[in-house]
């Protein structure tokens, strides 16, 4: 049988590795940029009938005034285009000056959003996600509440559950300043997704532990919380795969305008599996042994050795 | 037991085939009639959301009625070009919301909602030439005459600017020592220069047919009330063949009262311009802009006239659509909030593409599930296709409006349908090398995996319903709502199928000959790897 629970310590250090790239990331080269939702501004969806260069269209929009222009591309080979809030007059000015340039444009989406709207939905998204993490909280204590310390497990799946959120952000950002990205509405919905994902897999680990603690296959909590996971290694890998199968194809087929929330889903997944595996019970094991001093020890000398 | 067992499975074939018929209609009409209720960025069209501008001073009763008028009027203006299934609401009470399927030119969907509609007859001062006089007449050339003391109420400039800058209404009255003074609303003086100074501005942006700086006074009847387009009955786009060539008009009808303060005004400025007082004409204005000014060539009308003006036929239609429906109770700010328009090309291939997603999806998951799991895994393969077509079904009952997003969250929930159903293999296969027998260890891996199937999908419903009120407290609220819509019933549907519809297959599988091989279970004695 494995022993997860011992290596609980390598576990934390691989999330911890992640998290603070990410973090680091997100704090320098990947500033997370807004999307128009959230900032305010218009998008514009082109497609020429001629390839036109990224390059070129940026010079274009440059000299015609539009020196915060952003443009990405999408695989279809057409480019959103984002500026400051157009006005009518400004759109067909825009929209004359590309057809000028590159010939026959198509313009096959369009949105503008006012700033005080995109305020509204900043803050109405994050109080979403706030709530989303007491909620689960509240409930899981509540589903646990038969439990000695039913208060622990809703806080290590809220650990777990940042973790998750603390990753997805993190390569979002690493990935965003690569190719443009932009956290748009549907990056929250993903985000909120990946919570739901994570506290799902969580509690099937959970509700093993339940279990075996009331079958009382052992008195050690940690062999208990091991055997639990090994129980359930299986269940949690194969729908962790079958859920992965279906938002790759999701990602390769559908493409651009549900790309971040794809990415986000994709990311979150992986990241939820290892939380609920390696993050959640085992640190449910630090806990009730009251180790958290011993994680600190461990640490100094395993960084001197490698 | 097991001819409970029967029942359940007859009742199970029983929905499925209801939602079959449902998702595939045989004839249209029966059942599932109506299509799936596709969003936005599926069928393309526009998306538009604007603030409401109460009067001030508005009591929340006021503004509830006004915003009701505004989007029964909004609705009765979309309705004459046959959008399909528009979305028109309120939301929070100070915002419209309008969608509209397939109509992707937006600036035509927002002079359609944003023209308050107001149609409004004054009478127009006309000077010797015949050409309306302006503010300006009276500040060059300060000659008392223009300003006759035999009409009632004062003279109105209205220098409303174009791009919604307003500017002050300029009231033009004579003291009794007889000057001539300019006063704004609250009744102060403006001084000339200032008010040169403003003329000058605001004519540097006009735009042709602009009714700011007009001299104009309202057309009352007789009774004091001003001929408005309320008092309208009917109005139709007209063809006139004049010499000329067509030209394009609206006619309209007015109801009994309007016909008789109609021909009330008509008669007045019949006799206008005779002894001395300035000649006026009739001026209809729209929303403050000046549509046309036809001299008055008969004293009576009787209930009938058009509306012409420098017009295309396409603008009579909307002109026409515009009085019919009646004006806007309070105006909307411009521009919108928001706007959103994506094109129908863009749209029909998302739905080929999700439609090969989601398919592709549901094909790898059940060979992975036949491969790992065999015999269960087919049940479960069986039971995915119900849980697919049931879905379906719910989404065009309920109906849910289906959007990028929504699908995003089909196909996701899709991945997590299987996950009950991996739950409970995973069980059985416990309980199978613990040595029961299949029928015990498939209850009893019902049983023991319910709590974790209970659990778990409990916190998915939780999100479902913060995302939905995210999504209905938001503008650009579809794809979130779609999502938690489509995952909500996703996961609702996957417990169903996974503890009802595979169990009875499974069940049924009991006493038959296949159940005696344990192989097809994947459980072997010796060589168990996990």
């Amino acid at each position: 049988m494995f022993d997860i629970t011992g290596k609980r310590f390598w576990f934390f250090l691989i999330s911890a590795v992640v998290i603070v790239i990410g973090i680091i990331s997100l704090a320098s080269f990947g500033r997370l940029k807004l999307g128009v939702e959230f900032s305010s501004g218009s998008m514009m969806r082109v497609s020429f009938e001629q390839p036109v260069a990224q390059e070129e269209l940026r010079d274009e929009l440059v000299s015609l005034g539009y020196t915060d222009v952003i443009i990405q591309s999408t695989r279809e080979g057409d480019f959103y285009i984002r500026t400051h809030k157009l006005s009518e007059d400004e759109k067909a000015g825009l929209q004359h000056a590309l057809t000028d340039r590159f010939g026959e444009v198509q313009e096959t989406e369009f949105y503008s959003v006012s700033p005080w709207v995109a305020t509204e939905t900043a803050n109405n998204a994050a109080i979403a996600v706030a709530v989303a993490a007491v909620g689960i909280l509240l409930y899981i204590t509540w589903a646990f509440r038969r439990m000695p310390k039913p208060f622990r497990y809703g806080i290590c799946a809220i650990v777990a559950l940042v973790h998750d959120v603390l990753v997805a952000l993190g390569i979002f950002s690493i990935l965003g300043s690569i190719l443009g990205w932009e956290i748009n509405l549907m990056f929250i919905t993903g985000i909120l997704a990946v919570i739901g994902y994570s506290v799902n897999n969580t509690v099937v680990i959970f509700d093993r532990i339940r279990e075996n603690l009331a079958r009382g296959i052992s008195s050690n909590f940690e062999v208990v919380v091991n055997n639990s996971l090994v129980e359930t290694l299986s269940r949690s890998l194969n729908t962790s795969l079958t859920t992965i199968v279906v938002v790759v194809a999701l990602l390769l087929f559908v493409g651009a305008s549900i790309q971040n929330f794809a990415v986000v889903l994709l990311i979150g997944i992986i990241a939820g599996t290892y939380s609920s595996l390696y993050i959640a019970p085992l640190l449910l094991v630090v806990w009730e042994k009251g180790e958290w001093g011993r994680f600190v020890k461990w640490l100094a000398p395993s960084r001197s050795q490698s | 037991m097991l001819r409970r067992n029967t029942l359940v499975f007859i009742i199970v074939v029983i929905i499925f085939a209801i939602a079959l018929c449902v998702v595939f209609p045989v004839e249209k009409g029966i059942l599932g009639g109506k299509d799936m209720r596709l969003g936005l960025d599926l069928v393309g069209g526009s998306h538009l959301v604007y603030q409401a501008q109460f009067p001030e001073g508005a009591t929340g009763e006021d503004k509830a009625r006004a915003m009701d008028r505004t989007l029964e009027t909004i609705r009765t203006r979309i309705d004459k070009y046959g959008v399909t299934e528009p979305i028109i609401q309120s939301q929070e009470g100070d915002r419209v919301l309008v969608q509209l399927p397939g109509f992707t030119d937006i600036e035509e969907a927002k002079k359609l909602v944003e023209q308050t509609g107001f149609l409004e007859f004054r009478e127009v001062e006309l000077n010797q030439g015949g050409n309306p006089v302006y503010l300006g007449d009276y500040l060059e050339n300060s000659n008392p005459e223009f300003f006759n003391d035999g009409v009632e109420g004062s003279r109105i400039f209205v220098g409303e600017g174009v791009d919604g800058k307003h500017y002050p209404v300029v009231f033009l009255v004579k003291d009794e020592a007889g000057n001539l003074s300019y006063r704004d609303e609250a009744d102060n003086s403006i001084d000339v220069e200032e008010l040169k100074q403003i003329e000058a501005e605001i004519k540097a942006q006009l735009v042709s047919g602009s009714a700011a700086l007009l001299s104009w006074i309202p057309a009352r009847g007789d009774e004091g009330t001003q001929l408005t387009g309320n008092f309208l009955a009917e109005a139709t786009p007209m063809v006139a063949t004049k010499p000329t060539g067509a030209e394009f008009q609206v006619g309209i009808k007015w109801n009994e009262e309007g016909g008789v303060i109609f021909d009330q005004v008509a008669k007045r400025l019949y006799n206008s311009g005779q002894y001395g007082t300035p000649q006026r004409a009739l001026g209809i204005f729209l929303d403050n802009v000046l549509l046309s000014f036809p001299q008055i060539l008969e004293s009576a009308y009787h209930g009938e006239g058009v509306i012409t003006g420098n017009f295309t036929m396409a603008e009579t239609e909307r002109l026409a659509n515009l009085l019919e429906s009646g004006a806007l109770p309070m105006p909307l700010e411009k521009p919108p909030l928001y706007e959103e328009v994506i094109s129908a090309t863009l749209g029909a291939g998302f739905i080929d593409k999700s439609v090969k997603a989601g398919l592709i999806g549901i094909i790898l998951i059940m060979l992975f599930m036949i491969i790992y799991y065999r015999l269960p895994g087919v049940l479960a393969s069986l039971a995915l296709i119900f849980y697919g077509a049931v879905v379906l079904a719910i989404f065009k009952l309920v109906p849910v409006t289906l959007t990028l997003a929504g699908i995003g969250g089909f196909v996701l929930s899709i991945g997590m349908a299987v996950d009950a159903n991996v739950l409970i293999f995973e069980r059985m296969k416990e309980e199978l090398r613990a040595g029961r027998t299949l029928g015990a260890a498939i209850e009893a891996g019902f049983n023991r995996a319910w709590a974790a199937i209970r659990d778990s999908n409990i916190t998915t419903f939780i999100i479902c319903g913060i995302l939905y009120w995210l999504g209905s407290n938001i503008v650009a609220s579809a794809p979130v709502m779609g999502f938690a819509l489509t995952l909500f019933f996703g996961v609702a549907v996957s417990m169903f199928t996974a503890i009802v519809v595979t169990r009875t297959l499974l069940r049924l599988f009991v006493g038959s000959r296949l159940a005696q091989k344990t192989s097809l279970f994947r459980v072997y004695s010796g060589r168990d790897n996990v």
